[in-house]
């Protein structure tokens, strides 16, 4: 069941895909106003009255069925979670499988949550590609169960841990498409850099608390299985430079010289930080190498 | 009714932050205390610091780290340092000469961790006396320019006389959950309202600020006053010493492992006794995850394997050792398993050696140990190596050593933390202060109203941090009162 419901969204998320590219496809050949790629004030709870009243006439019926086809590519997922964790009868946090399911799901969640929020579907051009290549990555490396080692025995605790770091991962995501197209030297069809800025710092605003929390249960995790709550620990480690970078993104957004661009490459950054923390266990071994113990 | 709403096109309003540094505190004992301050205050020294820091975690993620200690045996580290050389080449030397494969431990490290502390407190003790402020005494009247400029602001005429008005504003903004006040009048016959909300969200940014301090003050603890012993084998049936001057002595009274049926483990477990001066003090089942703690000292599950129950006499026949030896060591070949067992009163060492599990040895068949007996003080040749079968004396230096049988042995980390109060402090601040910061985000609106021609005029504006939701929140409570103000008070 877990396997279907995988590729039924995998199917929906190329389809939202090809969707939002048909869509922005047409904002470039025709106006903007009339593809609803941005519905940039009308309904994103920031437009004047006037605005407001703009009606949502003429949005891209390609648009329209890209965000439908990303609902229910999350709804798929979800449905996929929760059937592997039946299944296995722990949460998605044993194996890069599920974990990278997991991710994806945390990517799109996050896409459609600030979709919904502020109308700009171009960032789906970049966030689903990612979602995209997290699950055939995982379904590349196919959905071998084994069961736990005794130190991941720890059910609760890691499975918040891992929720908790997939939402962080998700708004960093968000983050990092909004950054990229912040960065992007054509702007024809695009948000306002103004509102690029806001969705990047509104995510990260989202992630910030999860991946600090994410860290945190870790250390707890650590200390009830080995005694130690920091061990410098290779995937530790990388985790706190990913902390440190987007600690450091907040901060600058208060420092002049550093807005707009420069924050923008610091998200670029801590995207590169997040996805070297994530796939760090294939080369990385230490603790988080899912080997377990064994004897000395 | 005539209104109009003026919200930005998404321009946030500038964080009043910048012309505030430096006004929180006046410290100024010279001019190079002044230039420290400064620098230490400065967002720019803060975000090099923060970067810096990534860098050296970067280097460490990297990097192979030298094992804790490693460095305190000169010959060890540098067997170490040449296994690595194949794998850096000529960078090796250099990053050993710059601390590279200890970064955590180098002065790099150290450094910047103490210039981050030290502009983090400088940071918060400069913004919480303007944070306190703002929260506790605000300013309530802005002027006729701010109502202008500001990017949320609307001005709506209202039926009622301007005190009327005022209370109609207070009441859609108490609705909305701000706490109103009225404001100082500007001049005679308007009337000022101020409102706010979660006036104590700020604080999470000094919490969470000095939450960083904590950890850190309890990593220090820890590294002064705790310990650590990662490899505390306690042979099935035998009593050890825990040391650290904690009068601790642990007995494992069972060990069992089991594994699924693929032959990964499932499952490892000690049964643990623990004395204090040779009173039992507590006992329980340890596991994986589920460790044994008393007075501050916490038994962890970590690894474990064979153990051979000895038995040393001397000549007149008393029992001078009689323990489980952990055989803890592998041969360089992994084929053989070594314990040590140290006869101090008699000037010997003795070693116990036994086939590896699932091998099978030519001179070490099962049922047997191997033993060989060295003087203390020269390592060179053992005087002796012999093997035992079990249950049957074999004499050496007139000592009967007697393998009594197989047992196996728990591998403990021992560790006992007296910093780690404050980290887990420090943590709960830390993710506490943050979500303090970013979902109570703090708002603040001001209202001024005055006579018009008919009726009266509220000008209305508001400071909420750059974002979306409050200024659909804004325009929102623009609508209701408008609609409030609309109609003459009735009451
Ligand atoms: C790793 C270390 C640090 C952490 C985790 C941290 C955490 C935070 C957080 C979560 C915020 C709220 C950010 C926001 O509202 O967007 C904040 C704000 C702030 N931080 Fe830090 N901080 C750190 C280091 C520093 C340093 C070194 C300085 C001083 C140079 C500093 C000065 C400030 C100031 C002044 C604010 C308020 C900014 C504002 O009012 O918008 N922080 N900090």
């Amino acid at each position: 069941m877990s396997e279907y419901s995988l590729v039924a969204a995998v199917l929906s998320v190329v389809l939202a895909l090809a969707c939002y590219v048909l869509a922005f496809a047409a904002v470039r050949v025709g106006g903007r106003q009339r593809a609803g790629m941005a519905l940039s004030r009308a309904g994103a709870g920031g437009g004047t009255v006037t605005e407001t009243a703009t009606p949502r006439q003429g949005t891209n019926a390609f648009a329209t069925y890209g965000t439908l086809l990303t609902y229910l590519a999350v709804g798929f997922l979800t449905a996929a979670l929760i059937f592997r964790t039946i299944y296995t009868g722990h949460g998605p946090f044993a194996n890069m499988y599920e974990f990278s399911v997991a991710f994806a799901w945390g990517a799109l969640a996050m896409y459609a949550y600030f979709e919904r929020r502020y109308r700009q579907r171009s960032l789906g051009l970049i966030a689903l590609p990612i979602a995209l290549a997290l699950l055939l990555y995982a379904i590349g490396i196919g959905a071998e169960n084994h069961p736990l080692v005794p130190a991941l025995q720890n059910n609760l605790l890691l499975t918040v841990h891992v929720a908790v770091a997939i939402v962080a991962y998700g708004s960093f995501t968000v983050a990092f498409a909004s950054a990229l197209l912040f960065l992007s030297p054509w702007r024809r069809g695009l948000p306002s850099h103004e509102l690029l800025d806001e969705i990047s710092y509104k995510s990260v605003v989202v992630g910030y608390p999860f991946l600090t929390l994410t860290i945190v249960l870790g250390a707890v995790w650590a200390q009830t299985a080995w005694g130690s709550y920091w061990t410098w620990d290779p995937k530790e480690t990388a985790s706190l430079v990913t902390w440190l970078i987007y600690g450091s993104y907040l901060h600058a957004r208060v420092v002049r010289g550093w807005r707009g661009e420069r924050a923008a490459l610091l998200l670029l950054l801590g995207f590169a930080a997040t996805l070297f923390t994530y796939f760090g266990n294939l080369f990385f071994g230490g603790l988080h190498s899912y080997s377990g113990l064994g004897n000395p | 009714m005539s209104q109009s709403v003026r919200t930005p096109t998404l321009r946030r309003a500038e964080p009043d932050l910048g012309d505030d540094l430096g006004s929180g505190l006046a410290i100024s004992p010279t001019a190079l205390g002044e230039r420290l301050w400064r620098f230490f205050i400065s967002m720019q020294t803060g975000l090099v610091l923060i970067l810096a820091l990534a860098v050296l975690g970067l280097i460490g993620t990297l990097l192979v780290q030298a094992p804790a200690g490693l460095s305190a045996d000169q010959q060890a580290y540098s067997a170490w340092l040449d296994a690595l050389r194949p794998k850096y080449g000529g960078w090796t030397g250099v990053f050993d000469a710059l601390g590279f494969f200890s970064i955590f431990t180098s002065v790099w490290f150290k450094g910047i961790v103490v210039l981050l502390t030290t502009s983090i407190l400088s940071c918060s003790v400069n913004r919480a006396p303007h944070l306190w402020k703002q929260a506790v005494h605000p300013r309530t009247r802005m002027s006729e320019s701010f109502y202008e400029r500001t990017p949320l602001g609307a001005t709506i005429d209202a039926a009622g006389t301007a005190e009327e008005a005022a209370s109609e504003v207070r009441v859609a903004l108490a609705a909305r959950g701000f706490r109103t006040m009225r404001g100082a009048d500007a001049e005679a016959g308007t009337v000022g309202v101020y409102a706010d909300k979660n006036r104590w969200g700020p604080f999470g940014t000094v919490i969470a600020h000095l939450s960083l301090v904590s950890i850190l003050i309890g990593a220090l603890v820890g590294g002064a006053t705790g310990f650590r012993n990662e490899n505390l084998a306690v042979a099935v049936g035998s009593t050890v010493d825990v040391g650290y001057g904690t009068g601790l002595a642990v007995n494992a009274k069972s060990f069992s492992d089991s594994y699924y049926t693929d032959g990964s483990p499932s499952d490892y477990s000690s049964e643990l006794v623990l004395y204090r001066d040779g009173k039992q003090v507590a006992a329980q089942t340890i596991r994986v995850n589920e460790p044994l703690r008393y007075g501050g000292v916490s038994f962890y599950q970590s690894f474990f394997g064979a153990a051979a129950a000895m038995k040393v006499t001397d000549p007149q026949g008393k029992v001078v050792f009689q323990q489980g030896v952990p055989l803890v060591w592998s041969s360089n070949d992994g084929k053989r398993r070594v314990g040590q067992v140290d006869l101090t009163d008699q000037g010997l060492t003795a070693y116990v050696i036994g086939a590896a599990s699932g091998e099978v040895d030519p001179e070490i068949r099962p049922g047997q140990m191997m033993i060989e007996v060295y003087r203390s003080a020269s390592q060179g040749t053992p005087i002796a190596s012999q093997i035992m079968t079990q249950a049957q004396p074999v004499t050496i230096a007139g000592l009967g050593f007697t393998f009594e049988r197989e047992r196996q042995f728990t591998g403990l980390i021992v560790a006992s933390d007296p910093g780690a109060v404050f980290i887990w402090l420090g943590s709960a601040l830390l993710v506490g202060g943050i979500a303090l910061v970013f979902f109570f985000p703090h708002r603040r609106a001001w209202a001024r109203i005055r006579p018009g021609t008919r009726g009266s005029i509220v000008q209305l504006g508001a400071v909420g941090r750059h974002d979306v939701t409050f200024e659909s929140e804004f325009r929102r409570l623009v609508d209701e009162m408008a609609i409030a103000l609309a109609e003459p008070p009735t009451a």
